[in-house]
């Protein structure tokens, strides 16, 4: 440890912590353990909120504080507080759930929130709509399914993603089982979330030595994802902490180690950059594993900006030092070198829509969930589908990182009678009409309830992609997989920055356009266009649906033909983004 | 010591006395022996009589007047027996010879709910009351139609029962205090001249009340400035806050104002068409000369029909009619009738009644303003759902619009002492005059503190005025507030079982003074807050039934506990 103070003061010399400490940082460290006034929020009946600290500190349970824009205006004529309710995102390393917990997530989004149960860009679930008061019932039925979301939100580890499919290795299942391992491993040791929403009594008293978070936490979210060759399905480059898996001859030898990767950034503020990781090296062995893993965070711990959280991800944090210092920095604590990043190769992100036999002979069946919303309509009632094929208790639920979900781990003789719920409710029917287009596409949540937002985004999504569609079909492109994603702000949280087309909301009805991403996901895109109303975007993507119909060469995708083709980028500038 | 024939004398004359006679002999002479002139003392035996005076109170204000009267009837030297109609006996009822009754008028005319066993009896039962001699005093609200309707029902039917009228009926309008003591004078002072006149009725001694209203109600004609629903969509309320405008406009917080609806136009049209009636059609009713579609739309109540008033409709219908609580369309419409038995039928029809509302506004914080609030109220007719008709007339007006009112004032109603501490219990409406009592404190800068208890059903849509009570609170004039919504439970749960979490520090309040106002539906909510409050004593003073029920009595005796439940 004394080492790791020395750094912290070659740091103050470097000028870096002379900026003060940001409001949230202090909030951390006097929260005695992630408890700050959360107690006393939840009895503070008058407002739906909780208090202004308890705010920040919430996320580190996996809950954001959220309120319903659209009815802030009517609420306010009315003499009503706005509409303030919380969205509860579990933590499903690798998003794997038995049956009977798909179950209780059923009836609990049912009771308390407002039903739809929304598979996140990373592999979990989370639930909106739940009023104050419903949280602490929320979480302990959760809880009696051992389902929680500890560190789902906040200045932590999140959840571990993990490529999702089966059917990807023989070795998916040692590979999956790290995500649980590096997830339980780096969850905070505070028992606040136990007491504060589970009962468990002792409040306050607060004792419990964190050697990796201490009492600051990290700077800012941190991210982790694992990733199978040839399947890049997790966008493994845009987390801060990316590994992938290395397997040869039938064996997993390892993982190289990614770090930096992060998409967020703030319109108007140069500093502020998507970023993928960058490959250090390899690492084997699980207990090498752990503890390479275990360093990236306590080096962004003691590295990170804590003045300025725009610039306090790990990815400035490795720009700044250098990716040669912070390897350094990073072999150091680790009392050990890290290998030469072994060759690997990725060929697709697109889920593998339909059934899979695995190498076990295990039957997956990937369903589309357009934007993640699982929830009935009239003509697709996907949610009530899905409760009874939980019900049967013959499959799993994995959810993925395109935000769909795989009907999973299905035993040959009980592939019919999944196959004919699959039928009965149309899922099978759903998965395939829809184009390739739409099934690639995603979108964050935005309007109403995230805070950020300033465009719409899933509501408005599926309904854009109809008139996209119309253009592909002009030029016969509608089988042409071209990943395209939506986000309402420039924080990145459905990845259009690593997209083919990327559409960023910068104000109501106004997005820039961004292409010349690959379909793997190893590069970002550029950003083509401005602030483009619907027409302005439908007329951009006729015009480059035209040439690329015309001009690219075979098996050329979108992405790649945009980059290539002169003339079209840099159009605007020649910085990414 | 005295003389043998004397001694005789008095022997004979005690000899066949009974108790009482012996304790009126016993009092006589000590008064003889006293400096007392022995005119007077002649004077006070003659009139010394033993008197009923009974009472019918909901808010407690007819035991607080009955209470006086049996102080100042005791100070005159009389026998009084005080008791409360709920507790009277009604087999001794024949055997009274004087009996007073002070009794209030609630809502629509009806008794109140202690006194209705007594009210049921000599409406019902009629025993014969030949001996009884009686006055009544009878407390009501001219803001309502049938002002002081208990009392007039109680006064004509003791003189149906044989009864002998002392004093004619004395009414009482809210500002009772002089009218009452100018009473209780009168009957004093008849029953001090009672055994010298031949004539028991003096009907000259009191003028009988007038059933005009008092010159110094005036009606103001004010212009809605705004008007919210107060409730977010998805509420199955609708609750309207209305800011009136009025100049000059002159009350006090806690007051109320009274507003008289019309009837929907619409409504009476169908009506006058079912019965092939002429609007134009002139038509008699009081003694006054209206057309049919005026009387209907202006003066009379037609949505809600009391039973006397479907009573009247049944004789002139010449049928049985089953329904009651029903409305003179749907009466028509069931029970057609022609033009001129629609006219007899008007003729007993009630005036429509001016609806009361808190006023939820302070005078401090908007001068030449009232503000209140008033749900939009729906009942079922025959399986049918009804708007109430005030709603229906102010859910009508929009921004800018005239409404005429009237300050109905509410001096039972009223902050305390700056320094007092205020609980506040309301559910629904109910919150209204809490409104304007926080304004008002907040104004003053009272340094006493203040609890708010609301319940409602939903707290993301039915919290009336959340962010006003969220500056108070923010600003600490607002202590502590409690809150019960129906809807976020799994069992029902109302403000009382909210008060009763809060039973502890409740009490506490309660012991250190503070006074507790208790606003919105009689029923249930009142009744079972009040029982609520009673058991809280109970627990937490440790109380027998008995000392709990004293300890109440004790705090409403010092103004602490204080109501308005409609």
């Amino acid at each position: 440890m004394a080492e790791q103070d020395l750094h912290k003061n070659d740091k103050a010399g470097n000028g870096q912590q002379e900026a003060p400490l940001t409001v949230v940082e202090k909030i951390k460290t006097e929260s005695r353990g992630l408890r700050g006034s959360l107690q006393e929020s939840l009895q503070d009946e008058i407002t739906g909120a909780v208090r202004e600290p308890d705010h920040a500190l919430i996320k580190f349970h996996g809950i954001y504080e959220q309120d319903d824009r659209d009815l802030r205006e009517e609420r306010a004529e009315k003499k009503l507080d706005k509409l303030y309710s919380f969205m509860a995102r579990l933590r499903i390393p690798g998003g794997f759930m038995k049956p009977e917990q798909w179950v209780a997530a059923h009836h609990i989004a049912g009771k308390y929130s407002t039903g739809v149960i929304k598979i996140t860009t990373r592999q979990t679930i989370q639930l909106h709509g739940i009023l104050k008061s419903q949280l602490k019932p929320t979480l302990k039925q959760f809880d009696q399914v051992k389902l929680d979301s500890i560190a789902a939100c906040g200045d932590v580890n999140r959840n571990v993603a993990c490529t999702s499919n089966p059917y990807e290795s023989p070795l998916h299942t040692e590979v999956h089982a790290f995500a649980d391992k590096i997830s339980t491993f780096l969850l905070p040791k505070s028992r606040a979330y136990y007491e504060i929403w589970l009962d468990e009594v002792k409040l306050h008293e607060h004792n419990e030595p964190d050697p990796l978070y201490q009492d600051r936490y990290l700077p800012r979210k941190f991210k982790i994802g694992i990733a199978i060759p040839p399947n890049n399905d997790v966008d493994v480059l845009t987390n801060d902490l990316g590994l992938i898996a290395i397997i040869e001859d039938g064996e997993l030898k390892g993982f190289n180690i990614a770090v930096g990767g992060g998409l967020s950034t703030t319109h108007g503020n140069p500093d502020t950059y998507a970023r993928l990781a960058t490959v250090i090296g390899f690492v084997s062995g699980e207990e090498n594993i752990l503890k390479a893993t275990y360093e990236v965070l306590t080096v962004q711990r003691d590295f990170g900006n804590r003045s300025d959280r725009k610039l306090a991800r790990l990815k400035y944090t490795v720009d700044r030092m250098g990716v040669g210092g912070f390897k350094k920095e990073l072999e150091q604590r680790c009392g050990f070198k890290l290998e030469t990043p072994k060759p690997y190769q990725f060929t697709q992100r697109s889920d593998r829509y339909g059934w899979m036999q695995d190498h076990d002979g295990n039957w997956h069946y990937t369903v589309f969930v357009e934007n993640g919303r699982v929830t009935d309509t009239k003509d697709f009632p996907l949610k009530t589908a899905l409760l009874q094929i939980a019900e049967t208790g013959n499959a799993n639920f994995r959810f993925t990182s395109n935000q769909n979900i795989i009907v999973s781990d299905v035993s040959v003789e009980n592939k019919e009678a999944i196959q004919s719920l699959l039928n009965q409710f149309n899922l099978d029917g759903f998965t395939n009409a829809a184009s390739a287009f739409r099934k690639n596409a995603m979108a964050c949540v935005a309007l109403p309830t995230c805070p950020l937002a300033l465009a719409e985004a899933q509501r408005y999504m599926p309904s854009f992609i109809t008139k996209i569609e119309a253009l592909l079909n002009k030029y016969d492109l509608q089988q042409d997989g071209i990943i395209a994603r939506m986000t309402g702000c420039p924080n990145g949280c459905a990845r259009p920055y690593a997209a083919e087309i990327g559409f960023v909301g910068t104000a109501t009805g106004k997005y820039n356009l961004h292409i010349g991403g690959d379909r793997e996901g190893t590069r970002l895109n550029y950003k083509f266009r401005e602030s483009l109303d619907e027409d302005g975007l439908l007329q951009e993507l006729d015009a480059l649906f035209s040439i690329y119909k015309n001009n690219k060469a075979a098996d050329e995708h979108f992405g790649d033909f945009v980059l290539r083709e002169p003339g079209l980028i840099p159009i605007i500038n020649s910085q990414t983004i | 010591m005295l003389a043998e024939p004397k001694l005789k004398s008095l022997s004979e004359l005690v000899s066949d006395l009974s108790q009482e006679e012996l304790i009126w002999v016993n009092k006589y002479l000590t008064g003889l022996v006293s400096s007392a002139s022995k005119e007077e003392l002649v004077k006070q035996a003659v009139v010394q009589q033993r008197i009923t005076i009974a009472f019918g109170t909901e808010t407690g204000n007819a035991q607080r007047l009955a209470t006086h009267f049996a102080t100042k009837a005791k100070q005159a030297g009389l026998l009084v027996k005080l008791v409360g109609l709920d507790q009277y006996r009604l087999a001794d009822l024949p055997k009274e010879k004087y009996f007073f009754t002070v009794i209030s008028t609630q809502g629509e005319g009806e008794p109140p709910i202690g006194a209705k066993k007594f009210y049921d009896f000599i409406l019902a039962s009629a025993p014969g009351l030949t001996q009884l001699q009686f006055a009544v005093l009878a407390l009501g609200d001219t803001a309502y139609p049938l002002f002081c309707k208990t009392g007039e029902e109680v006064d004509e039917q003791f003189e149906k029962l044989g009864g002998s009228r002392l004093l004619p009926l004395q009414k009482c309008d809210l500002d009772y205090e002089a009218t009452a003591e100018k009473w209780m004078v009168n009957v004093l002072s008849y029953l001090e001249n009672s055994t010298k006149a031949t004539n028991p009725t003096i009907a000259s001694a009191v003028a009988p009340a007038a059933s005009a209203k008092p010159a110094s109600r005036q009606v103001y004609e004010g212009t809605i400035l705004s008007k919210i629903n107060l409730n977010a969509s998805g509420s199955s309320k609708r609750t309207y806050h209305f800011e009136i405008a009025a100049e000059d406009v002159n009350y006090v917080t806690g007051d109320s104002i009274a507003i008289t609806p019309r009837n929907p136009q619409e409504m009476v049209t169908r009506i006058l068409s079912a019965a092939k009636a002429d609007p134009e059609k002139l038509v008699t009713w009081k003694k006054e000369t209206y057309s049919f579609e005026d009387l209907l739309v202006n003066k009379l109540n037609i949505s809600f029909l009391s039973d006397k008033s479907v009573s009247q409709y049944e004789n002139i219908y010449g049928n049985t009619i089953p329904e009651r609580k029903i409305s003179l369309l749907a009466l028509l419409q069931k029970y057609p009738v022609n033009e001129s038995q629609l006219e007899s039928i008007i003729a007993h029809l009630n005036p429509v009644a001016p609806r009361i509302y808190n006023i939820a506004s302070s005078p401090l914080v908007y001068p030449g303003e009232v503000h209140i609030t008033v749900l939009e109220e729906h009942y079922l007719e025959n399986g049918e759902d009804q708007e109430g008709i005030c709603t229906q007339f102010l859910k009508e007006k929009e921004e800018n619009d005239t409404v005429s009112f009237f300050i109905q004032t509410n001096k039972r109603f009223r902050l305390p002492a700056e320094d007092k501490d205020v609980i506040m219990i309301g559910r629904g409406t109910g919150i209204a005059p809490f409104r304007s009592f926080m304004a008002e404190r907040d104004a003053t800068g009272a340094e006493g503190r203040n609890w708010l208890l609301f319940g409602e059903e939903d707290f993301t849509t039915d919290f009336l005025y959340q962010t006003e009570w969220q500056q108070y609170f923010n600003t600490g004039v607002l202590t502590k507030v409690s809150l019960a919504f129906t809807n976020n439970e799994e069992e029902p749960f109302l403000i009382q079982h909210k008060l009763k979490q809060q039973a502890e520090e409740f009490y506490a309040w309660v012991q250190a003074g503070a006074v507790v106002y208790l606003c919105g539906e009689k029923d249930p909510m009142g009744k079972e807050v009040e029982d609520t409050i009673l058991n809280i004593f109970k627990e937490q003073g440790n109380f027998s039934d008995e000392e709990a029920a004293q300890y109440f009595e004790q705090v409403k005796k010092e103004g602490r506990f204080i109501k308005d439940l409609y």
